[in-house]
């Protein structure tokens, strides 16, 4: 009783605070600030129809950066606290039971649907709303769907942990190179082509690519972690 | 209709926030602990990209038809930083459902209660 | 292609990636890459600092050829410049240590563990080193996902547990610091550092408590200050001892300085300064207090580390400039000087379950080197002459004198005479009494015996011969305080 009457006095203290510190923000309201810059000089000088894009790839390109490194850290943290020596003869197994005919004859129609949508946000990332992350996640979700349908169905580690490298040693050369060439680190080298162009915006196209495979591998890798092996540990067994 | 969509957008921003940190407080189970950490992040992020929003603006993309137009255009900054938050928010969450499988596969169960090193 | 800081990230960065595909050509590079990079990163620290010192500048890296305040930079000046290299050189000599710390830990993992391991001093690293407010908050999260995920690294301790309190209060700074520069964009409008040290004396004041509070908490959780530590004992005691020396050393300081850096640079409030006084005081007399009642070794580390970064606080919270060239010394000697004392003590009680002080008992016998290698470090840290540590609390006593603050004086005195006893008391169980105890101990590697011996070597240098790094910090402790130069020097640069 008491607990709860602690609990409902902390959540009323931080909602009142909330409450106070939002309604000093107006909504709606046009303020000065650098993003104003960022939409004029996205269409004339980038020549990327995204704005957001332009800003997470180009402009704040180095906080994308971490985001992908945090996104690693992730998956390998994850691997690493669940890690199991795997005994003698243990067979890894994922889904416990099939799923129905319906089910499995569903997935594999939509499973290359899925990866096409997913292929299509990230490459179009500076042309319409989406992007590395949004096509990775989708394709991830796809990979999903098959674990799910099928009790056979496995997620190659080693395919995965090449693709996740490869894509951040991309980007990571993508930015040196800029650095190589008497340019700032990540600066685009490339020329911007034309506006809504496929080919426009420079090495942006080229690093939402890298983050793409990266994400979608990365967490395919996450999920088929997650789902291996759940049978709960005897307490002194490593 | 300002008021209104002030009032919706904002209330349901901080109203995530506090069931997802009424969630971390009172919860015994640490699953739900970690999905209430999930809803608090899911209400920042609410929060940020509502405050981008300029009045009677349209999204930051630059199509043809949009070119010609005076139309005002969102803020895309908080756009670009949620997209960042929201990797990591996952990345944490990951992470924490980790260690939840951990605990659970040690102790053999999922309360907090049980898990005597826990406590503050 | 020139050096510049941006090498500091995108190195490490390229060897995290890279790593598991080298694994797969031969397994030691594994162990070996880490090591490659972070004495490179030693060797750059080396050169900028000397450039950043002859030429009496700081350097202003911009990424992706946006100038400020449009795209992200990176600061490398000398207060910046200075922690940096500390991280780069105690990472390298904690590298040199974990070596071959436990062979028995397979493949997979020991891959794994080096990845973290660069990622986690990499993180500490950005902190310092940007100059965007957003883009410290995403190092400050590669930093914390590195730290969740090393301390549950072992399978025998209760990591898992220590683990995810850490997480829960770590996330809990990150939705007070994500919070803070949400409100602090819709009041200034730009994310760059320098311009909102620019911007900010103009905003309305409710606001601006409003943030700084929430800063404060935030980045308090970080900084270890009370009482949000609770989550300090059972990580420093459950992580790996290395990574144990790399949060006390490394990790904390990061926190620090972005409580500083905000306080100082971006908001400059004086009421603040003085909250800083009083919640380092609080926590220092809390945290040695408790330290004197552990049993357990590492955890008594643990709160003698808090303690430290309490007077860190307390100096930085004074404010004047001899107060910050103290506090700056003093975070140098903690890191070398704590860093020491966890590696020593990890072989200390290596083979031990508990980690009890008791097992240390007539130890000092069986383990010479490691003992007096912990005992070096001890008369240290309670700030004896001829050691390093000794000059930090002579400076902190003398800036609070001068600022005529008796009962800061006062404190801090009994604190230390706190201190002198627990230590102490480890010292005489080591070496004067019979021992007792069947624990097996483990005598240390080559390496491990190697990188102890240089920390030691460098506390003993300073020790005698003060001045070698006083110039350095006398530039750091000046440039942290000279605000209008800090936002100058940013500023002015013009590419777009």
């Amino acid at each position: 009783m008491i607990k709860r009457i602690i609990v409902f006095l902390i959540l009323a203290t931080i909602g009142y605070f909330l409450v106070g510190v939002v309604s000093q923000i107006p909504f709606g309201e046009d303020r000065n600030n650098v993003g104003d810059y960022y939409i004029e000089k996205t269409p004339t000088e980038l020549k990327v129809s995204n704005a957001v894009t332009a800003i997470v790839v180009n402009y704040r390109g180095f906080d994308t950066l971490g985001e992908v490194t945090v996104l690693f850290l992730a998956a390998t943290g994850l691997s690493s606290i669940m890690y199991r020596r795997r005994r003698k003869g243990e067979k890894q197994i994922r889904a416990k039971l099939p799923s129905s005919r319906i089910i499995q004859i569903g997935s594999q129609i939509l499973f290359p649907l899925i990866v096409l949508l997913g292929a299509y946000v990230f490459i179009h990332g500076h042309l319409s709303p989406g992007g590395g992350f949004q096509g990775g996640a989708i394709i991830a979700t796809a990979t999903l769907l098959m674990l799910i349908s099928y009790r056979k169905f496995k997620v190659n580690h080693n395919v995965i942990s090449w693709i996740e490298s490869i894509a951040g040693v991309v980007f990571v050369t993508v930015g040196f190179v800029g650095l190589i060439l008497g340019m700032t680190f990540l600066e685009n080298f490339l020329p911007t082509g034309e506006l809504n162009d496929l080919l426009s915006g420079g090495i942006i196209g080229i690093i939402y690519v890298a983050v793409g495979f990266k994400v979608a591998s990365e967490l395919a890798g996450v999920i088929d972690t997650v789902l291996l092996n759940n049978r709960p540990e005897a307490k002194n067994e490593n | 209709m300002n008021e209104f969509l002030t009032i919706s957008i904002y209330g349901t921003a901080v109203a995530l926030m506090l069931i997802g940190f009424y969630a971390v407080l009172a919860k015994k189970n640490l699953l739900k602990i970690v999905i209430g950490l999930s809803i608090v992040d899911s209400g920042l992020h609410l929060l940020f990209v509502a405050i981008g929003y300029v009045n009677n603006g349209t999204a930051p993309i630059f199509s043809p038809e949009v070119l010609g137009s005076t139309q005002a255009m969102v803020d895309p900054v908080p756009q670009a930083l949620v997209l960042t938050a929201i990797v990591i928010g996952f990345a944490v969450t990951a992470v924490a459902l980790s260690l939840v499988i951990r605990l659970y596969r040690h102790h053999n169960t999922a309360a907090i209660d049980e898990i005597k090193n826990l406590k503050w | 292609m020139v050096i510049s800081p941006v090498h500091y990230i995108a190195l490490p960065l390229m060897a995290a990636f890279l790593i598991p595909l080298f694994g797969k050509l031969n397994k030691n590079l594994v162990r070996l890459i880490p090591g490659l990079v972070l004495l490179y990163l030693s060797y750059i620290s080396v050169i900028l600092m000397t450039q950043v010192i002859t030429k009496d500048t700081t350097i202003i890296e911009i990424i992706a050829g946006w100038s400020p305040p449009w795209g992200i930079n990176l600061v490398f000046s000398p207060f910046t410049g200075f922690l940096v290299s500390l991280f780069s050189f105690l990472g390298f000599i904690i590298w040199i240590y974990t070596y071959n710390f436990k062979p028995e830990v397979d493949y997979a993992q020991t891959q794994k563990f080096y990845v973290l391991f660069m990622m986690l001093i990499t993180g500490a690293i950005g902190v310092v080193l940007t100059g965007d407010i957003f883009n410290l908050f995403v190092f400050l999260e590669i930093t914390a996902i590195s730290a969740y995920s090393l301390t549950a690294f072992y399978r025998e301790r209760d990591g898992a547990e220590a683990a995810f309190k850490y997480l829960l209060i770590g996330s809990f700074a990150s939705f007070l610091i994500l919070l803070a520069i949400l409100i602090l964009y819709t009041q200034v409008g730009t994310l760059n550092m320098a311009e909102i040290a620019q911007r900010v004396p103009d905003m309305n004041p409710y606001m601006k408590g409003v943030i700084l509070i929430l800063f404060f908490v935030g980045f308090g959780i970080e900084a270890e200050m009370f009482p949000l530590n609770g989550w300090v004992p059972d990580v420093y005691t459950q992580a790996p001892g290395p990574i144990g020396a790399i949060f006390a050393g490394i990790v904390v300081k990061a926190g620090v300085y972005a409580l500083i850096r905000i306080i100082f640079t971006l908001f400059d409030v004086v009421e603040v300064l003085q909250l800083l006084v009083v919640m380092g005081l609080i926590t220092m007399a809390v945290a040695e207090v408790i330290a004197m009642r552990q049993g357990r070794l590492k955890r008594m580390l643990a709160y003698s580390s808090i303690g430290q970064m309490g007077l860190v606080l307390v100096a930085f919270g004074i404010g004047t400039h001899e107060a910050v060239f103290a506090a700056i010394f003093l975070m140098f000697n903690h890191a070398i000087i704590k860093g020491m004392l966890f590696l020593s003590a990890t072989y200390l009680v290596y083979h031990s379950k508990e980690k009890n002080i008791s097992d240390l008992d007539g130890i000092g016998k069986l383990m010479p080197f490691t003992a007096f290698l912990f005992a070096l470090g001890s008369l240290a840290i309670v700030g004896l002459p001829p050691f390093a540590g000794f000059w930090s609390k002579l400076y902190i006593l003398m800036a609070a004198a001068d600022a005529r603050l008796i009962a800061v004086i006062a404190i801090i005195l009994v604190v230390s005479v706190i201190e002198i006893v627990y230590y102490f008391r480890v010292l005489h169980r080591i070496y004067f009494k019979e021992r007792i105890s069947t624990v097996e101990i483990k005598i240390p590697s080559f390496n491990a015996k190697f990188a102890m011996l240089i920390l030691a070597l460098v506390i003993v240098i300073i020790g005698v011969y003060p001045d070698l790094i006083s110039g350095l910090i006398e530039r750091a402790a000046t440039d942290l305080l000279d605000k209008q130069h800090y936002i100058q020097s940013v500023l002015s640069v013009g590419r777009n």
